[in-house]
């Protein structure tokens, strides 16, 4: 595949960002713990700053991938550092600096070994980026570990909840993901006879056998399908998302359960085409079970952020719905349904945590009335709510009706019973909305302090997101076409 | 007979001397560590001076190249690793200190024989020579409680391991009538269809696979590990683990590829040594036992590379050999610093230790994810080498089984991770003051930890031309 070098390493300063701030971070002493959350704040807006500014100078009209920067870095083994992005790439760049961002704004109350925080949020989120980015499977496998491996300190020392249990549960649960994929892609890179980790390369011409292609993108399925919440491994998410810390939940159900998805995509689709083709069926049944089962065990739960886990669960259904169709607006739809359930998902644990910082309690039983006396905290968490069940002008509400418009050609039941269990999400979070939010207001949460402006800066910068791809919607698809073309396009 | 190519044998054989006359003087701990570290250094500077060499001397008995020159190097540095470690060195009484020295020398002499030794004589004569000094530094534990029981119990375990050896070695020289490494090259592969030559190449491996703690061979280790000295301990799951693998790779490679029965075996014990080592080690208690299993578990991903047979399979057992002795030196170098009095470390009172010392903890940390294969280490550069290579051949079922050993292993390494970020301890440890060159070979270490992961190259194109040398 043909591309051009580019004149200026962006993607490279991208993640340079990330690890200067990682840097800095250490070398300040652990007790000034302003300088660091300022210096957090500054390195993680200098990443939004670049995500946005390459989500802007993409040439739409001309595709393909672009800042593209390549680097031989162990010729034996064919390993080059390769990065590149395209149409599917950036929103995810674009949706990880923007959750980034909001994520260090909004752990500025913390005080708890501030610094290692983050240390670790930093290093998670450099992985992050460089898998988004990264054209080498090596890169792609490497970034894939730097992200999950901080999980579980972060979430270990600064959770609650049964907080060892569920960083132990989610660590090994993410890693047997990755057990399955490292076999995956050594198998390919192997079999393809041309021993490079090349992504481009191995796409050219027809390097697999289908039955080779089966193999393979059954173990990228399920090892990176873990980390996407794919009924039945999801059961680590919700217990994770309930024990890890706000911004951490922030990330992690924003950003690096996408990079699940993306995994199955980038390398999954893009390399065995033919093996997607034969597990599609599979994944729509996975995907409807997890869309039904998410729905309806999210209905029982009594805890706020066990009820975001299991919606979770639900919008990840739907993007593992929309890549099984096959079909050019089934992938475009899960595309961007990563991108809004990302921004969603992260206003909802930001509004939650706030809820939960000043009540201390996150069991939906004793809330009550908050928004007379939260008006500005609750209603962050509404829209949060709105957006989930998919309310238009919203941004998941055109990932959703693209998807499903999508599905329900391909596959009729899948598509109708998904309709359904979305319609049945929609009436629970109104009442967990009803419950938390109105009736008459508690006694003992009478003088809770709302929201302050400074506080308020990430929850309304992730709100305007979502207005404003939920009113352009677009601007992101034009962008995600451009990659989808190309990849139904060699097929 | 060109003397030079031994420099770094005769370096060490006159640091072994040295040592031997302080044994007889008056005990002076500081003295004696001052001076074994400078001859130590001395070591690390001679074997990488020679590394290029090449020659054979002694009758062609004794083959310097590359192959054994790199494991020469990395025999020094380890062994310069573990007696910088002796600094307090309370395992042993005052009085013995030379002579622990002078055994650790002696060790490491006949390891770097090993290494280019190519005649089975010479071979067993370096194997019994470092077997006997690690015995008698196991017994010299400080505490009688330790040394003695699980001294002898190495003992006859090891002794045991070299008789089948010599069996095999027999059985070997009456089918080939070959004693000499190149003329066993020649014949062997014409024969690797006698179950009489396969039968003689497994028993001849059981000594070394006693070495390398590989399964049925590995019931020594954890005792081993939790009687030795700390000191003594790290010398026997770092530095003696590089020796087994040259040694190992010299002997597979002479079947040169073609023995299916072979493979087979050894299939089996890599299989059977990661899964039993990596179960038993999730249920122990005490950090030399929990890095004994651990040994056998990483026996088996060496043996998994050696049993590919192709020099894709050697490069990465090699690469991964010179990480196992940077993973395991530097998690006992951490169990050390932190048990000063020399007593064994159990993983509960790691608790607090990201208090105590950041850089240790550190350094811990990421040691353990090294040595669970999590990117970007030198653990997983390694482990991604060994699956390339067992891919090339085929066999896709052996990596799924190793990558759900390295999940399984994940869980005991987080577990002492969780120990040392926390746990908070129950009354308040003081903090642990590491001198500058503590400091500097920590840190040292966790660069190397990285900085091999993210960038192996160096030692990939290394051990690369190195196995090119082995036939």
């Amino acid at each position: 595949m043909a591309y051009q070098l580019a004149n200026f390493p962006f993607l490279t300063a991208l993640l340079l960002c990330c690890v200067a701030g990682l840097l800095a971070i250490l070398a300040i002493p652990a007790r000034h713990v302003r300088a660091i959350k300022i210096v957090g704040a500054v390195f993680s807006g200098l990443t939004l700053v670049i995500s946005i500014y390459l989500f802007i100078a993409y040439d739409q009209q001309a595709g393909g991938y672009q800042f593209v920067e390549r680097v031989a870095w162990i010729p034996a083994l064919g390993i080059a550092y390769f990065n590149g992005v395209d149409g599917f790439a950036l929103p995810m760049l674009l949706l990880t600096g923007i959750v980034f961002f909001t994520a260090v704004l909004t752990c500025w109350e913390m005080e708890l070994r501030v610094k290692e925080f983050f240390a670790l949020v930093f290093l998670l989120v450099t992985g992050v980026f460089g898998l988004f980015m990264s054209l080498d499977l090596f890169f792609i496998f490497v970034w894939f570990d730097v992200s999950l491996f901080p999980m579980y300190l972060l979430i270990a020392i600064w959770g609650s909840t049964r907080k060892e249990y569920g960083a132990m549960k989610l660590t090994l649960y993410l890693l047997a993901g990755s057990a399955l994929i490292l076999p995956a892609i050594v198998y390919l890179v192997v079999q393809s006879g041309a021993m490079t980790f090349d992504l481009l390369a191995l796409m050219e011409g027809d390097r697999f056998t289908p039955a080779q292609q089966r193999i393979a993108f059954f173990l990228l399925y399920i090892g990176f399908g873990i980390l996407a919440g794919v009924f039945p491994f999801h059961t680590w998410s919700p217990v994770g998302h309930v024990a890890a810390p706000t911004a951490v939940s922030m990330i992690h159900a924003g950003v690096l359960m996408k990079i699940g998805a993306f995994g199955i995509l980038r390398v999954g689709m893009f390399l065995c085409p033919e093996g997607w083709q034969y597990w599609a069926p599979l994944m729509a049944v996975l995907a409807t079970c997890g869309i039904v089962y998410g729905t309806f065990v999210g209905l029982s739960q009594t805890d706020l952020k066990y009820v975001i886990g299991y919606s979770s669960v639900a919008h990840m259904g739907i993007v593992g719905l929309g890549l099984s169709t096959m079909t050019v607006d089934g992938i475009n739809g899960a595309v961007f349904q990563m991108f809004a359930h990302g921004i969603m998902t992260a206003l909802f644990f930001s509004s939650v945590g706030y809820i939960y910082d000043r009540t201390h309690t996150k069991a939906i039983a004793e809330l009550g009335g908050l928004s007379r006396i939260l008006p500005r905290a609750t209603s962050f968490f509404i829209i949060a709510a709105l957006t989930g069940i998919g309310v238009p002008c919203l941004a998941s509400f055109w990932g959703e009706l693209v998807v499903f418009m999508s599905c329900v050609r391909v596959y009729p039941l899948a598509g109708g019973l998904a309709i359904g269990a979305l319609a049945v999400s929609a009436l629970f979070m109104l009442r967990v909305v009803q419950k938390t939010c109105y009736g008459p207001p508690l006694e003992k949460f009478a003088d809770l302090q709302d929201i302050t402006a400074a506080l308020a800066v990430p929850r309304v910068i992730l709100v305007s997101v979502i207005v404003l791809f939920g009113l352009f919607p677009g601007l992101l698809f034009d962008m995600i076409h451009t990659a989808t073309i190309q990849l139904i396009g060699l097929r | 007979m060109n003397w030079i190519l031994l420099t770094p044998e005769l370096t060490l054989l006159l640091a072994a001397a040295l040592f031997l006359v302080l044994a007889c003087l008056k005990p002076n701990p500081r003295r004696d560590y001052q001076l074994a570290v400078t001859m130590a250094a001395f070591s690390v500077a001679a074997a990488t001076a020679c590394a290029t060499m090449s020659g054979d001397l002694f009758n062609h008995v004794y083959r310097v190249d590359l192959f054994s020159q790199v494991f020469k190097a990395l025999l020094a540095i380890g062994f310069f690793l573990v007696i910088f470690l002796c600094d307090d060195f309370q395992g042993v009484a005052p009085s013995h200190h030379g002579e622990a020295y002078f055994l650790l020398a002696v060790c490491t002499l006949s390891m770097m024989m090993l290494a280019s030794a190519v005649h089975l004589l010479a071979i067993v004569l370096a194997l019994e020579l470092s077997s006997y000094s690690l015995y008698i530094l196991v017994f010299m534990r400080r505490e009688r409680r330790w040394g003695m029981i699980t001294g002898l119990r190495y003992f006859l375990v090891g002794a045991s391991a070299s008789a089948i050896m010599l069996f095999g070695l027999a059985m070997i020289y009456g089918v080939t009538g070959a004693v000499h490494i190149d003329m066993l090259m020649q014949r062997l592969p014409a024969m690797m269809g006698h179950p009489m030559v396969v039968t003689g190449l497994l028993l001849t491996l059981a000594g070394f696979f006693f070495k390398l703690a590989v399964f049925p061979f590995h019931f020594w280790a954890p005792e081993a590990y939790q009687g030795a000295p700390n000191q003594v301990a790290a010398f026997i799951a770092a530095v003696s683990k590089v020796a087994a693998v040259a040694i190992l790779l010299r002997m597979i490679s002479m079947a040169q590829g073609n023995s299916d029965l072979l493979a087979r075996g050894l299939i089996a014990m890599a299989v059977i040594s990661m899964t039993v080592g990596n179960l038993a080690a999730i249920a122990q208690r005490d950090f030399k036992r929990l890095m004994a299993f651990s040994s056998v578990a990483h026996a088996g991903y060496l043996l998994l590379a050696m049993l590919c047979m192709t020099p894709a399979g050697y490069a990465a057992a090699m690469f991964y050999g010179a990480a196992v002795l940077i993973m395991k030196y530097t998690c006992f170098m951490v169990m050390t610093r932190v048990a000063d009095d020399g007593r064994n470390l159990q993983i509960d009172e790691l608790a607090g230790l990201h208090r105590r010392s950041p850089l240790l903890a550190l350094a811990l940390m990421m040691a353990l994810f090294s040595l669970a294969g999590i990117p970007p280490t030198i653990g997983f550069a390694g482990k991604l080498m060994i699956f390339v290579a067992a891919m090339q051949k085929g066999y896709l079922v052996l990596v799924l089984i190793a990558m759900a050993n390295v999940v399984v292993s994940l869980y005991y390494y987080l577990l002492v991770l969780k120990a040392a970020y926390l746990d908070e301890p129950a009354q308040v440890l003081p903090s642990i003051d590491l001198q500058m060159p503590a400091r500097l070979v920590a840190v040292a270490m966790i660069a190397l930890i990285v900085g091999l992961g993210f960038y192996p190259t160096i030692l990939l194109d290394l051990v690369q031309a190195a196995v090119l040398r082995l036939p």
